[in-house]
């Protein structure tokens, strides 16, 4: 079982200096795994957010998304086990096996459907639908669904394939020599970005677009200009807007606004602003964005949507509901005279209409508009005046306004929620849709839309917090065991004390879920997003407010719960079908994330918490995480009972403190020592630590007044679940140290931090890394305590990750003054944290929290939270 | 820390030059060459502790040369370099033994940090074959 360990009982680790080196490598080899292992456990739980986030269907992707999150989810976890396989000598090699049977179904499920792309280099629009992504990109396979599927009016145009895009790059051999260029990015100096990526767009405009690909533009551009013409001779003026329709566009992974859009574009400036558009793939900041994330070129591909340009007479926004309150079934239309831009950005007041379902107008104010925004001739756009009549008279008829109308009802009903609409009332009195999106009711955090309360009803909950949106009606049930889940009956309402992933089971018969405590960002609440159930966590009463059987309404918009049927929240059940789920593209997807998703293992402490029961790729991410930490904390622990390798720090520590010294770490060291006095240490990083540590704040180790309601918390907690990993020695920390080396690993209670730093005269090669993770108290408090943590380390520069209650936080590459002093401040925030849990009562309390850390104060009293 | 013997395989003759330069400056020991069969002839006769493969060449890709180098010499750990292939490659990468995947250009410095994090895994491993 340990025969790495083997290696040094037999050398006798406390002889010689080359033992030493050998622990040291070890150590640090150990810890490079580990953080590895941190960093691609982050990736994939954004690539399972971002899998959930498409499985709702409002977002339009296509089979490369799929094929590419798929590839990515498995190259993350594959990473993850070899890192703990490596970690560990090898002793979980069994892993690889049960993660190549997932990856093979994942193949399996991804080659039944081939994609054939198409060949034509154009396409026009009553061509092309949502399920185009790939060839089109996202803003013009959004169009061709509107104008080919829901049959509404778009602006005349046409696609530029991505399949265009390649022809031009290939004939041209550019991919290769960009690729060569490439070579001189340092990604630390945006200087080499900004040279390259003025190099690779020269490179880009200056190459010749193949004639077959010029010729088809050119065409597609005349028959456009033959249309507009109506039989006269055709408009060789007219003029096109030219925009990027990039891949991946539109979805969580958003490049917008990091392409080029012209306007305006001449007919004989098509091919050249075509190839600028290419060319804004590569700017600066497409550059480093991709980078950052880790995409290849060859993953990013450009179409360009080529539309005609409408001398807009009107223009506006229209939302197929309120946005600030979705139970008005109205419409909101807005109106400026000119372009649609002054109808957003704020410039003038738009005319607003409210609009009933019926199409008639309830309401309309209409503003004092004294400028309007227009093309210029030679392209570009200009302010001008509005003519005195037109000032103060509404931009649309009464007519016109029901035909709107109308188009956003048939566009919320086409993509199975409420939309946000872009549109253009052109010169002949035509009206346009430009572009329609849904309405973000899930941005959490954000302007999230609310419900007003209704009075009407007897109000059970006013507040909780909203972990998944939406209304549900039913019969509570109460669930507080495993037995409770499979007697759930069918449509009713779930109440439980905890949020918990296992509620998973009965997620297709519930019509919602409502918990005394949970976490918006855990498990629980992305299943319940995932599978639509409305979800209202973190209200404290329900399971004593709410007893099973009583008739309830959930309104997971605002967080409320009503006694009996609400008729009015009950009207506003958005549950129509969207466009994609009906595609082959979102069957693979939800087959694929089938073995990917899932999360099947979920107590470290069952017996069914090992490989053989991995049945997805999270189940496995889940398992190499947890016994990650037990692999670093082993190793410490075996290696600070040899005699001679370890010593107890003496003095006023209030921890259970190991000293392991790699070298150079000490200033004298004897075998027959077992302790060690802080002022023998040598090592600068642990020194400095150390100072944080010892702060003279924390020294009078007073009893804190626990807030009682917290108190108990923590005890239940603790009653509750005791620690899964190895409890051999309790709670220990260790300092693995040399003369500028540290790595730092605390056990105290149920929470682990491990920090590994590096400290010398070479700045380049100075860092510390940082990782927090677990704590007592429940659910909500940990994620509290995570956010606080990392407000904290934010205000001193590091660079900080959240993932559930984990922190990750790195600084590096500043000289050794600054090291030593965000050193002193973690250990400054080591003692902090141990007793924190206890003030996390509520959500203030992290602002504050982190507040009165940063200002010294470590010694508050309660009160000072409750302001 | 020991010097470090590194093998450099690119088949882009200025990003092989360069990268060594910078790689020599901070105590390595650093052999650069440009294709896969080249690197297979050396690692034959030389003994290196890390190689840095670039995935895409001409002839002997990147993967079927970390394949031979690790049937010659299983101790040397190979780190994968793209600016080109997929996170497929990536993934047969790793089966295959890499040690990991890095996406060019990347930062010299964390390069570094990585071939002194592969050059202490091969000295554990190294331990460990000793001990069976």
């Amino acid at each position: 079982m340990w025969k790495k360990l083997k290696l040094f009982k037999r050398k006798k680790l406390n002889q010689g200096a080359s033992s030493r080196n050998n622990l040291s490598d070890l150590f640090r080899f150990k810890y490079s795994c580990f953080k590895m292992l941190l960093d691609s456990n982050a990736e994939f739980l954004k690539i399972i957010t971002d899998i959930e986030e498409k499985l709702r269907g409002q977002q339009v992707f296509g089979m490369s998304y799929v094929k590419s999150r798929s590839a990515q989810a498995v190259f993350h976890t594959l990473r993850m086990v070899k890192n703990l396989d490596d970690l560990s000598g090898h002793r979980y090699s069994l892993l690889f096996d049960v993660l190549e049977k997932i990856n093979v179904k994942i193949k399996e499920i991804l080659s039944k459907r081939k994609e054939i792309p198409p060949t034509e280099l154009i396409l026009p629009y009553c061509q092309i639908n949502a399920e185009m992504m790939d060839w089109v990109g996202g803003k013009n396979a959004n169009l061709g669904e509107i104008h080919s599927r829901v049959g509404l009016p778009i602006p005349g145009g046409f696609a530029v394939t991505t399949r265009a895009c390649e022809s031009f790059m290939a004939d041209n051999d550019l991919f290769d020599e960009i690729s060569r260029k490439k070579m001189e990015i340092d990604p630390d100096n945006p200087e080499t970005i900004k040279t390259t990526s003025e190099e690779i767009q020269r490179l880009i405009v200056s190459a010749q677009v193949p004639a077959t690909l010029e010729e088809a533009i050119l065409l597609a551009y005349a028959k456009l200009a033959e249309a507009d013409s109506k039989g006269q001779s055709p408009n060789s003026s007219l003029r096109v807007s030219m925009r990027s329709s990039g891949i991946g566009e539109d979805s969580e992974l958003s490049y917008a606004g990091q392409y080029l859009s012209k306007l305006n574009v001449p007919s004989d400036r098509l091919i050249q602003t075509y190839k600028e558009i290419v060319a804004s793939l590569y700017t600066p900041r497409a550059i480093a964005y991709r980078l950052n994330k880790g995409i290849r070129d060859e993953d990013i591909a450009m179409s360009v949507a080529c539309l005609q340009m409408v001398e807009s007479a009107a223009s506006g926004v229209m939302y197929s509901r309120n946005p600030f309150n979705l139970l008005k079934e109205n419409i909101i239309i807005t109106a400026v005279w000119g372009l649609g831009p002054y109808a957003v950005e704020g410039v003038i007041t738009p005319d607003s209409y409210t609009v009933g379902k019926n199409r008639q107008t309830i309401a309309a104010e209409i503003s004092h508009k004294t400028v309007q925004l227009v093309s210029k001739p030679d392209g570009g756009l200009m302010e001008i005046p509005v003519a005195d009549d037109l000032q103060d008279k509404p931009c649309l008829l009464p007519e016109e306004i029901g035909i709107l109308a109308g188009y956003a009802l048939k566009l919320e009903e086409h993509y199975g929620c409420p939309q946000d609409i872009e549109w253009a009332l052109d010169r002949e009195g035509r009206l346009l849709i430009l572009q329609s999106r849904p309405l973000r009711v899930a941005d959490y955090g954000k302007n999230y839309p609310i419900t007003p309360v209704l009075t009407a009803y007897p109000l059970l909950i006013e507040k909780g917090t909203t972990a998944s949106a939406g209304v549900g009606f039913g019969p509570a049930f109460h669930v507080a065991s495993d037995e409770d889940l499979l007697n759930f009956p069918d449509g009713a309402v779930l109440v439980a004390r905890h949020s918990s992933p296992k509620f998973v089971m009965v997620m297709k018969k519930t019509r919602a879920i409502i918990t005394d405590l949970g976490n918006v960002a855990g498990h629980m609440a992305s299943l319940a997003r995932e599978f639509a159930v409305p979800t209202v966590v973190n209200t404290n009463v329900a399971t004593t407010s709410i007893p099973s059987g009583m008739e309830v309404t959930v309104d997971a918009y605002s967080g409320r719960v009503y006694l009996g049927r609400v008729p009015e929240l009950d009207s506003f059940q958005i549950t129509g079908k969207s466009p994609m789920q009906g595609t082959p593209v979102y069957r693979v997807l939800r087959e694929v994330s089938d073995w990917i998703v899932p999360l099947h293992l979920l107590d470290p402490k069952s017996p069914n918490f090992a490989p053989p029961f991995c049945q997805s790729l999270h189940d496995i991410s889940r398992l190499v995480h947890e016994f990650s930490y037990t692999e670093m904390f082993q190793l410490s622990d075996f290696v600070s009972d040899k005699k001679g390798v370890a010593f107890k720090l003496k003095g006023s520590i209030p921890l259970d403190l190991y000293v392991i010294d790699l070298g150079g770490g000490l200033t004298e060291t004897s075998v027959h020592l077992k302790r060690v006095s802080p002022d023998k240490i040598a090592s600068v990083p642990f020194k400095a630590l150390l100072r944080g540590i010892t702060h003279e704040d924390f020294q009078q180790n007073q009893l804190r007044p626990v807030e009682f309601k917290g108190f108990l918390s923590v005890m239940r907690e603790q009653m509750l679940s005791p620690p899964s990993t190895v409890e051999r020695f309790g709670d220990r920390s260790y300092a693995i140290i040399s003369d500028k080396y540290l790595n730092f690993s605390s056990r105290v209670g149920y929470h682990y931090s491990i920090l590994d730093s590096y400290c010398s005269q070479t700045v380049n090669m100075n860092y510390i890394t940082f990782s927090f993770k677990g704590g007592a108290a429940d659910d909500v408090r940990r994620n509290r305590r995570a956010r606080a943590i990392a407000r904290i380390l934010q205000s001193l520069d590091f660079a900080v990750e959240i993932t559930g209650d984990q922190v990750g936080a790195r600084y590096q590459k500043h000289e050794l003054p600054l090291m030593e002093e965000k050193l002193d401040m973690i250990g400054r925030l080591l003692q902090f944290t141990r007793q924190m849990d206890m003030l996390m009562t509520n959500e203030a309390s992290v602002e504050a929290l982190a507040k009165n850390f940063l200002m010294g104060n470590y010694n508050f009293e309660e009160k000072i939270l409750r302001k | 820390m020991e010097i470090i013997h590194l093998l450099l395989v690119d088949d882009e003759e200025d990003f092989r030059t360069t990268l060594a330069g910078r790689l020599k400056r901070r105590n390595m020991d650093v052999t650069n060459i440009g294709s896969g069969k080249e690197a297979i002839e050396l690692v034959r006769e030389k003994s290196f502790d890390v190689a840095v493969v670039d995935i895409k060449m001409p002839g002997m890709d990147g993967i079927e040369t970390l394949r031979q180098i690790k049937k010659i010499a299983p101790l040397v750990e190979v780190i994968l370099l793209t600016g080109h292939a997929s996170v497929e490659a990536g993934i047969e990468g790793i089966k295959s033994g890499a040690y990991d995947y890095v996406i060019k250009p990347c930062n010299v410095n964390d390069l570094l940090l990585k071939v002194e994090d592969a050059y202490r895994r091969k000295l554990v491993e190294k331990g460990h074959t000793q001990e069976e």
